[in-house]
């Protein structure tokens, strides 16, 4: 137990001393038994602020010290290596937060004073009864896992990849490539996507550091930062990719005919199938769910033809495990589902087509071969509706959020339309336009102006079918009528939601997602591609919607968050850490069920921590009806008599 | 109807062939009218084996104090204890084993179902006797008792005198047992669970409060409930500060600086926590078998707070106490559709 402890009130300017009179805190403080030194100052956090916290070490000879100040999130660091300059043990310093917990959130001056007491007292009790710790060393495993192939996890793995990491890259479909595969032109370039997206993904294919992983789901994962297990499932690969000559010779003779998932609907494709012409790996795939039951007997027609003899009906699926150093989680993201819009005909009507669908329509390998043609009829659509925001800002009944580049890419489906149909008319439906990005609101005034899209501000109400044409009911806020126009094709901007499966990943991985579903950061501004969870970094639309520039700069700043983890040779873990008193342990296995890392296992029937799975999160602590299990430096008598002082006095 | 000499047969033939080193069951007592625990260790014992309403202990208890013992014993038998439980008995042994505080191998459970009926409370005989002191008790038809006075006799319905733990029983039989006596009886003519707590949590806040507070005012923290208490297994209880485990390794400052969540004295505030943390730790493992209530000397109604957090338990998590040992405990468990769903 330490007995010359010393205390530092910071100021922060006028955001504590407002509202708490930190003379009077630093004062009271000093009069307290155990607390040999005590003074406030207006930044501690200031090189002069912990030039006095080191000297004040020296000159009192203090082996504990207290900084009231803001939370230990942000100085913590900041003042434990100050401390540790003066010659202490760096756990030898603690935090008493009077800004977010006191000053920021009371307007009297004298309550709140005595609350900014209350606290520095418990955090000196606090510091009193700490141990000198020291850092826990891990080995750090050299490896990368990206899980999803889309444009956000092909860019992190090429960087990895490139900065001389392995990494492993795991995508859930036949092929990787994501969403922005499915794209025709994007904006505000209109460079075709494939021709941009098509080189990477080669790229990928033949990376030495690169092992791809298709038709592959993340089921579990363990440990830590540095040292992550990661279970991973392989369906059964019917056609070896090695062995596939992309022929073709077994679509001809597949019977099965089911809808294109890829073209999302608007064509169907064999049981037997490659997705698009430049799929990675580039090899024809067999949908065990559509096929014939995988029964020779019973069709086995592809098998006959294959001369490659690639396809194998007794392929079984794999399990396999890898330990990496760090994750980087790309899952991406799903249209908000057109079913889901009674108001615009619940996804009954052929014509109305979400942004996906008509990125398709317009795409050269598209089910059209690049022409705008409705899918009921096949006519050229002469009047077309776009109406933005489908899903989005509607907190009432659909996603709260904007899903930001419905904007750009409902101008830039208007401009191709236009393209394809100059003498078509095309209608937008907008709330606000967003079109902030290089080049952005340019591509904007573009479509209106020289391609003659027309902007009608406000929203589309209903949406019907009637003698062949959907009536499409809406509102001109800017002219103050309502509108309605018989389109022959509406294009709904659905709003953007994480992909299917983002629940399972971040239950598996131990991340948050934040209230829209969308996978959560650490920090909004900054740390946003870091997810709570040491050693797993997010990027991509997982995060939230963005677009492709912006997804490929995240994902680029996960790529160097992971490089530079994973440059050090050895890690360091927090030493606050749970500890068993073996004294008081049954042996009741509460613990071990209850602790969301996996740190504690039955060892001889005591409860056993393994410290470098530990994060000193406590659960265990409150858990134990025993009081068998501690965390170091947050001790049950800690607690206690941080409460008692807390207590005491008023 | 129970078969008490099936009972005895069975306990007989376990200890004749060796297969246990005691059959933990009740017989007569030499005074009042309960049976008394009793570790019977040769086979002609098991003739004095009783199983009728005054069987009211909770035998789990001895399993505990005999591991207990064991730990101390200079030579241990490392053969099986048999024990006759009752469906609240063996409720207990089941979260003992959970909790791995047994295993199952330690023990031989004869199971024995209650059928409808139960076991008495001797406050409710007294009264329904209006004096009179009974000298047995036994099962008669349907949920009836038999009871015998000096001078007489007389048969009274259970829900008159039978304890409130047993007309509430969640299951009056034991759902794992090695040998199993009586008849699976899930329909009983009795009220509904949760009755007497339901009752209370009615009322408003302040009536509640006055009644917790008359009544703690009374515990005199003789720490019967907690003796007689088969869950209460700790070496070292937290509500305790007179029990600390000192070891070869305690440090002076360890004995000195020892946390005292609640001190000794009995005053109104004291004994309200020790009894509100004896409670919380005893969330997700009491399994009512209403031994606390039983034996407090100042009649505080102590089911009532157990009851209380079995229900919360129910409703909120589905979770029923002592029937599965292989069910993760309630408060290490977490799943998807419990409610406060901001812990993903």
């Amino acid at each position: 137990m330490t007995r010359r402890a010393g205390v530092f009130v910071c100021h922060c300017g006028t955001n504590i001393a407002a509202t708490v009179d930190v003379k009077r805190v630093a004062a009271e403080l000093a009069r307290d038994a155990g607390v040999v030194f005590s003074n406030d100052y207006v930044y501690m956090c200031s090189d002069p602020g912990q030039q006095s916290v080191i000297d004040a070490i020296r000159e009192h000879n203090l082996d504990s010290v207290v900084i009231s100040c803001c939370s230990p999130n942000l100085h913590e660091k900041t003042f434990r290596e100050a401390s540790s300059q003066g010659g202490l043990n760096p756990f030898q310093c603690e935090i008493a937060n009077i800004r977010e917990q006191c000053a920021w959130v009371h307007k009297d001056r004298d309550e709140a004073t005595t609350k900014a007491v209350k606290i520095t007292r418990s955090a000196v009790e606090r510091a009193r009864r700490n141990q000198p710790l020291t850092p826990i060393g891990l080995p750090v495993t050299r490896k990368v896992m990206v899980i999803g192939g889309g444009i956000a996890g092909i860019q992190s793995a090429l960087d990895l990849a490139n900065a001389g990491l392995d990494v492993v890259l795991v995508e859930k479909q036949p092929t990787i490539g994501g969403h922005m595969i499915q794209l025709s032109e994007t904006f505000p370039t209109l460079d075709c996507s494939q021709c941009i997206l098509s080189p990477k993904m080669v790229e990928v294919s033949k990376h030495p550091k690169i092992t791809l992983m298709t038709s592959s789901e993340v089921t579990s994962v363990s440990g830590f930062v540095g040292n992550f297990k990661i279970k991973v499932h392989t369906k059964a690969q019917y056609v070896d990719p090695d062995k596939c000559k992309l022929c073709d010779d077994c679509t001809a003779v597949c019977p099965v005919v089911v809808p294109n998932e890829y073209d999302v609907g608007l064509n169907d494709r064999r049981a037997i199938f490659i997705p698009f012409a430049q799929a990675i790996p580039a090899s024809y795939y067999l949908d065990p769910e559509s096929c014939l039951g995988l029964n020779p007997v019973v069709c086995g027609k592809c098998a006959n033809v294959c001369e490659a003899d690639a396809i194998d009906y007794d392929a079984k699926p794999k399990d396999s495990e890898i330990d990496v150093g760090a994750i980087v989680v790309a899952t991406g993201f799903d249209l908000y589902a057109k079913d889901k819009m009674a108001e615009y005909g619940g996804g009954k009507y052929p014509d109305v087509l979400d942004g996906i669908q008509f990125e398709r329509m317009c795409s050269a390998s598209g089910p059209t071969g690049g022409q705008v043609l409705r899918p009921s009829d096949h006519e050229e659509p002469k009047t077309v509706v776009f109406v933005q925001c489908s899903g989005s800002r509607d907190p009432a009944q659909h996603c709260v959020y904007c899903s930001k580049i419905c904007c750009m890419y409902t101008a830039k489906h208007a401009t191709l339309y236009k393209h394809h149909v100059p003498n078509g008319r095309a209608y937008v439906f907008y709330i606000d336009i967003r079109s902030g990005g290089k080049g952005y609101e340019e591509f904007v005034q573009r479509a209106m102006e020289r391609d003659g899209v027309i902007y009608l501000r406000g929203r589309v109400s209903k949406i019907y079918q009637s003698k062949g044409k959907l009536k499409v009911l809406g509102v001109d806020t800017l002219a103050g009528k309502n509108v309605e126009i018989d389109a022959d094709m509406v294009v709904l901007a659905q709003a953007m939601v994480p992909s299917k499966g983002t629940t399972e990943v971040a239950k598996a991985l131990k991340i948050g997602r934040d209230k829209d579903g969308f996978l959560a950061e650490a920090h909004p501004k900054l740390r946003p591609v870091e997810s709570v969870t040491g050693g797993i970094f997010l990027t991509g639309a997982a995060q939230a919607p963005k677009d492709i520039p912006e997804t490929v700069c995240q994902a680029s700043a996960a790529a160097s968050k992971v490089i530079a983890l994973l440059s050090k040779p050895e890690l360091e873990h927090s030493p606050v850490v749970a500890r068993v008193r073996e004294s008081h342990c049954t042996g009741c296995e509460m613990c071990v069920d209850v602790c969301p890392f996996e740190a504690i296992t039955l060892v001889e029937g005591k409860a056993h921590v393994n410290e470098v799975l530990c994060e000193g999160c406590g659960t265990c602590v409150g858990t134990c009806v025993r009081a068998a299990i501690d965390v170091k430096n947050v001790t049950q008598l800690q607690v206690f008599e941080m409460l008692e002082a807390c207590m005491g006095g008023e | 109807m129970i078969p008490v000499e099936d009972i005895r047969a069975r306990a007989k033939d376990l200890l004749q062939s060796g297969k246990v080193r005691a059959v933990l069951g009740y017989r007569r007592s030499t005074a009042g009218l309960l049976a008394e625990p009793a570790f019977m260790t040769t086979a002609d014992e098991t003739a004095a084996l009783v199983l009728d309403p005054t069987c009211v202990g909770n035998l789990a208890l001895y399993l505990v104090n005999e591991k207990k013992r064991m730990k101390h014993a200079r030579q241990s038998d490392k053969r099986p204890l048999g024990i006759v439980a009752k469906g609240c008995d063996s409720r207990a042994i089941t979260v003992l084993l959970q909790e791995n505080h047994i295993r199952r191998d330690e023990v031989i459970v004869l199971g024995v179902s209650c059928e409808t009926g139960g076991m008495i409370d001797t406050r409710k005989l007294n009264k329904a006797l209006r004096g009179k002191g009974a000298t047995s008790a036994h099962f008669e038809g349907e949920g009836g008792v038999r009871v015998s006075y000096v001078g007489g006799g007389t048969i009274l319905p259970g829900k008159d005198v039978l304890a409130d733990r047993c007309l509430e029983c969640a299951k009056s039989y034991p759902l794992d047992a090695d040998f199993f006596f009586g008849e699976k009886v899930d329909e009983r003519p009795y009220g509904p669970r949760f009755a007497a707590v339901s009752a209370i949590a009615e009322k408003g806040s302040e009536e509640r409060s006055a009644f917790w507070d008359a009544h703690f005012e009374r515990c005199i923290r003789c720490y019967a409930c907690r003796a007689v208490c088969p869950m209460c297994y700790c070496d070292e209880c937290v509500v305790d500060s007179t029990n600390f485990i000192v070891g070869p390794t305690t440090s002076a400052d360890e004995k000195a600086d020892r946390v005292r969540w609640i001190n000794r004295s009995a005053t109104p505030s004291e004994n309200a926590m020790y009894h509100m943390v004896r409670a919380m730790h005893l969330a997700g493992r009491c399994i009512d078998c209403g031994e606390c209530e039983r034996v407090c000397p100042v009649n505080i109604p102590l089911r009532l707070l157990n009851t209380m957090l079995e229900r919360e338990a129910l409703e909120m998590f589905q979770y029923t106490p002592g029937i599965d040992a292989e069910q993760p405990s309630l408060i290490s468990s977490f799943r998807d559709g419990d409610p406060n769903d901001f812990v993903r």
